[in-house]
């Protein structure tokens, strides 16, 4: 899947609000040169009829009433282009983001972690926003066309120089504009990036710590995290610039056609080259449409390559069907240790030896070579992603949260469990009581990334989600750790009856000895030399 | 979403006051900015005077047709140059607006108490979108609704000198015109607010979500987080186009009234010109006037649809202020004191509540700590020791009571301190670099001996192998030696440790308990700890309950 495929998909879908736009542009643009040309040749008709004596003959009903017309059309055709460019831009950004994320969760989960939150934020909102313009200027083309032809058209009246010297100065309108534009595009690029690194450099800092205040790391903190939008502000002032130039430069030309188009006009009826001069201005500006449809595909092109970086393409599927549940562990001194769903095993090893690596590397988050697993006989590199998935309930040693509520960090395991089920887990992981007490209950607001929670009852969330996942294996991963030994007592003795009720297997890496003893059989990770690799 | 618009969204005209001020703070960049859109009026008038001296050339002026081409030249050039020098100036203006904005919001954002923490993605909303979003206003909008305040009474000036009735029309015109604006702008501010809500939710759930990756994946969440994605992706798109239509329409109504007054003005002048008036011609017009009127006559409109064009920039700044006031009224963080001696701690009867809480997290507590005495806080989870450690930190203000080192209430003062949380701080760059925030101008020989009394040294790459956002690279158990060896490189005389073994298996932690003991030496230290050896360390052991 690439941006380009679908943003295609989307302008398929979006087709009919898309040639609405165009049809309306197209109108707007003729109706406004129309409409500037014969307010023109009006007034120099009148005074001319008026000088020389023949009002009679001048006919200023119907041109009134033309000018009154081409106003309203002018009017509806521009808000009518508007708000059918808008909706289909929209409505296809909306579709748009959530595949991207589609796509990002669907890499290879090294690809899709590597990037970082404030990164993948900007890809997801600056670089979508970036390709907005694509569908609302789809209709600039047209529009173009329909000024240069209504432009050309208009000034023939005046003769055919004037029409000749139209043409030449919309060529040099759309060349001059996309030259400014190459000139400033690199101040684009450096935009779209700066962004990416404000948010990036924002969300490293911003998980606001308590050792900020201990080590009076404030101000470190703000200008470290603000220097990323200082080179923003000022790639921002090089585009206000660039702007102001294009600005200039259009107001310039369209000027000079006027003048031009009036000089070249002598030998023409007054109310004739009066037409031809205004329109021409007027029609010139319709250029715009063409030099941003232009530009617009400069900038998809530049969103796409930061996009589809993101999205690399899958490679094939040439996984093999999971047919058991069971595991199996490289033995320290070779051979297999092997574990039928329901039997428990603690990993042991110093801190840092890689207990937890094996643990992601069960559930595909990692696919590093490291020590020997079996999934139901296979390497998990051979099997599908969400088969291997399915198998486990994981609680892992950060215990992280999602910034919601109790509930929803609940659900995230099991989308369809009962209030009775959440209660149930919550008890089992000695929470309960807890929750109960807070006024809200399991909709009470855990803070960003369960902040408002202490540390031993982030952990006992944690667990509690993973124990309502109904999966064959549970990996806790220091499940315990921050617990008072009372509430760790109660925590392993529900635990063990659950376990009994279930038949749920268990992975457990704890360094404390009461949870160890829920498990009969043990994993030394550090029995063997470990293969370290460098970042 | 609770936590977007909590703290007491802003009025509508608090947030006008504060768009004011704002662009008082571009200087005299958008003064300049202002000058230089109004000064496009003196060109208009020379390019309408040039059309009007081409079509009809004057016989008491030399060059004939030419004079009046070389003076719509110029008129064009005039205008050109004043663009430029409206939008570079407009420009800088904005950029500084930006930058002092984007420090406030960064550091409200550090400074927010325990448990008031604004989610990560608001927080990225504020500080680099709804921070951008002031961008058009300060451009574009401020600038326009000076020139629009200037610009057409001065055009429509100039029309009357050669044509009072039609200057009088067109200021006349102008009414309505105001009218329109004021109704259509009060309609698209409600709206503009929730589109930008529907924004702050999208980019939060986003952030959130890709933060906590790896756990959507292990529970295969990512459809219904997909379906989630999809509806407040949808929900933005529907409100934004909400906001456009009415922008859309107010500026179509706009133009449209420009249009017909233009017209009402070459009706005039035509018949006018064609002797056609039904009442005397108190202003006998002839071509040349009359072109240079009606050339002149969508001019005295163009700042006004200029800003009506800008009202969207506007809206979304305003919509951006209702979340800007909030996240930029920055918290009145205590004081940093740079302790010089071992101080004394004393904890007088402090209850702490936290918002949305009904149980007082620490209720009617008192401890009194010795200078150079260590005490160790046990005490079942949930039961305020962290809390303690951040009411010493200044990062919690007591509910009730007063908390003071060396005599000072923490609330007027609070400690620099050595301090390891229960999630040591985590920035990219090398496990150097890390450590070294404790002291910034520690050497290396210092860095590498906090390194090695925590038992960092022996570790792959060393001091500077490479860490990043997610804390990749680190174990549970190394992230814990990180903050020790941060809080073992601070001079501070003060030293407070939340379970700093926790994550480490025995042998570890008996390896770093003669650390922890060299550590707290000659320092008044606190230890939250649920290992008995830790607290074995100290001089007391205080027990706290839930």
């Amino acid at each position: 899947m690439t941006l380009q495929a679908l943003v295609t998909a989307q302008r398929r879908r979006q087709r009919g609000s898309l040639r609405l736009a165009s049809l309306a542009g197209v109108s707007a643009v003729c109706a406004g040169g129309a409409l500037l040309g014969l307010s023109g040749w009006f007034i120099t008709g009148a005074a001319v009829a008026g000088a020389t004596g023949a009002v009679a003959a001048f006919n200023y009903l119907l041109p009134s009433a033309a000018i009154r017309a081409l106003a309203i059309v002018r009017t509806v055709a521009r808000y009518g282009e508007r708000l059918e460019g808008h909706r289909a831009a929209l409505a296809s950004l909306a579709a748009i983001r959530p595949a991207i994320f589609t796509g990002l969760v669907r890499q290879a989960p090294e690809r899709a972690l590597e990037l970082s939150t404030g990164e993948a934020v900007s890809r997801m909102v600056g670089d979508v926003d970036a390709i907005e313009t694509l569908f609302i200027r789809r209709s600039g083309l047209w529009s173009a066309a329909a000024a240069a032809g209504a432009g050309v058209g208009l000034t023939a009246l005046a003769g055919w120089p004037c029409a000749a010297v139209f043409a030449a100065l919309f060529a040099v309108r759309v060349l001059g504009a996309l030259t400014l534009a190459h000139l400033a595009a690199a101040d684009g690029r450096a935009l779209q990036q700066n962004e990416g690194r404000l948010k990036d450099r924002l969300a490293a800092t911003l998980s606001a710590s308590a050792e900020l205040a201990a080590y009076d790391l404030v101000e470190w903190a703000v200008d470290r995290a603000t220097a990323a939008g200082d080179a923003l502000g000022q790639t921002r002032r090089k585009q206000h610039r660039a702007e102001g130039r294009q600005a200039a430069f259009a107001a310039a030309i369209s000027g000079a056609a006027t003048v031009a188009v009036l000089a070249l006009a002598a030998h023409a009826p007054l109310p004739l080259a009066a037409l031809a001069a205004l329109a021409a201005g007027a029609c010139l500006d319709g250029a715009s449409g063409l030099t941003q449809a232009l530009l617009d595909r400069a900038a998809m092109r530049e969103a796409a390559g930061r996009i589809d970086g993101v999205l690399r393409p899958e490679p094939a599927s040439t996984h093999r069907p999971l047919h058991a549940a069971a595991l199996a562990f490289g033995a320290p001194r070779g051979g297999w240790i092997e574990l039928q769903p329901g039997e428990r095993l603690v990993l042991l090893g110093a801190s840092g030896c890689g207990k937890t690596t094996l643990l992601e590397r069960m559930l595909k988050l990692r696919s590093e070579p490291g020590w020997p697993i079996r999934i139901g006989g296979e390497t998990p590199g051979a099997l599908a992603d969400a088969e291997v998935r399915a198998l486990f309930a994981y609680a892992p040693q950060d215990a992280p949260l999602l910034s919601g509520t109790i509930r929803e960090n609940l659900t995230l395991a099991a989308a369809e469990a009962s209030e009775a089920d959440l209660w149930t887990a919550l008890r089992d992981a000695a929470l309960e009581d807890r929750v109960r007490r807070a006024p809200m209950g399991l909709d009470t607001w855990v803070g960003d990334a369960g902040e408002r929670l202490s540390g031993g009852e982030r952990r006992r969330l944690s667990l509690a989600r993973a124990l309502l996942r109904p999966a064959p294996w549970l990996l806790l991963d220091e499940p315990t750790e921050g617990l008072d030994a009372e509430t760790e007592q109660t925590v392993i003795e529900r635990l063990a009856l659950r376990l009994q009720r279930t038949g749920q297997g268990l992975i457990l890496i704890s360094h404390r000895p009461a949870p160890r003893r829920l498990c009969g059989r043990f994993l030394d990770l550090g029995g063997a030399p470990v293969i370290y690799r460098a970042a | 979403m609770t936590a977007v618009f909590s703290s007491a969204a802003p009025l509508p005209a608090e947030r006008r006051r504060w768009l004011r001020a704002l662009s008082r703070g571009g200087g005299s960049a958008a003064r300049r900015a202002a000058v230089f859109t109004v000064l496009d009026v003196a060109g208009a008038v020379a390019f309408a005077a040039g059309l009007a001296l081409t079509l009809a050339p004057a016989p008491h002026l030399p060059m004939g047709r030419a004079l009046g081409l070389a003076v719509a030249l110029l008129g064009a050039g005039a205008r050109a140059v004043f663009v430029r020098l409206a939008a570079g100036a407009a420009g800088e203006a904005a950029v500084a607006v930006k930058a002092d904005l984007r420090r406030r919001a960064v550091r409200s954002a550090l400074l927010a108490r325990n448990g008031h923490r604004p989610p990560l993605g608001e927080t990225l909303a504020v500080a680099a979108d709804a921070v951008e979003a002031i961008d058009g206003y300060v451009a574009r909008f401020a600038p326009a609704q000076v020139a629009a305040a200037a610009a057409p009474l001065l055009v429509a000036a100039v029309m009357a000198l050669a044509s009072p009735i039609a200057g009088l029309i067109v200021a006349l015109t102008f009414i309505p015109f105001i009218v329109g604006m004021v109704l259509a702008g009060g309609a698209a501010e409600r709206e503009a607010g929730r589109q930008f809500e529907a924004l702050s939710r999208l980019s939060t759930l986003f952030a959130d979500r890709l933060r906590q990756l790896p756990l959507l994946l292990a529970f295969q969440a990512e459809a219904p987080t997909t379906a989630r994605l999809t509806d407040a992706a949808e929900t933005l798109a529907a409100r934004t186009l909400k906001v456009l239509r009415i922008a859309f329409l107010s500026s179509a109504v706009l133009e449209f009234f420009a249009a017909l007054s233009v017209a009402l003005v070459a009706v005039y002048c035509g018949f006018n010109l064609l002797h056609l008036l039904p009442f005397p011609a108190p202003d006998p017009l002839d071509l040349r006037r009359a072109v240079f009127v009606l050339a002149l006559a969508p001019e005295a409109y163009l700042p006004l649809r200029r800003l009506a064009a800008a009202y969207h920039d506007r809206q979304q700044a305003d919509a951006a202020a209702a979340a800007l006031i909030p996240a930029t009224r920055e918290t009145a963080a205590p004081s940093r004191i740079r302790l010089a001696r071992a101080p004394a701690i004393d904890v007088d009867q402090v209850t702490v509540v936290y918002q949305d809480e009904a149980h007082p997290a620490l209720q009617a507590f008192s401890l009194r700590v010795e200078p150079g005495e260590c005490v160790a806080l046990m005490g079942p989870t949930g039961s305020g020791k962290s809390t303690l450690l951040d009411l010493l930190l200044g990062r919690v203000a007591p509910t009730d009571g007063v908390v003071r080192i060396d005599g000072l209430p923490t609330t007027a003062g609070a400690p620099l301190a050595a301090f390891t949380g229960q999630a040591p701080m985590v920035i990219p760059g090398s496990l150097r670099d890390n450590i070294a925030l404790a002291r910034r101008d520690a050497s290396l020989g210092e860095v590498v001996d906090a390194a090695r009394r925590a038992g960092l040294l022996n570790t792959p790459g060393g001091l500077e192998r490479r860490i990043n956002e997610r804390g990749g690279g680190l174990s549970g158990g190394e992230r814990r030696r990180l903050g020790l060896a941060r809080a073992f490189l601070s001079p501070s005389p003060l030293i407070l440790l939340d379970e700093p073994t926790a994550n480490l298996d025995a042998e570890s932690e008996t390896l770093l308990l003669p650390a922890i003991a060299e550590a707290i030496r000659g320092r008044t230290a606190v230890l939250a700890t649920h290992s008995e050896r830790v607290a074995a360390l100290a001089d007391r052991i205080v027990r706290l309950d839930r």
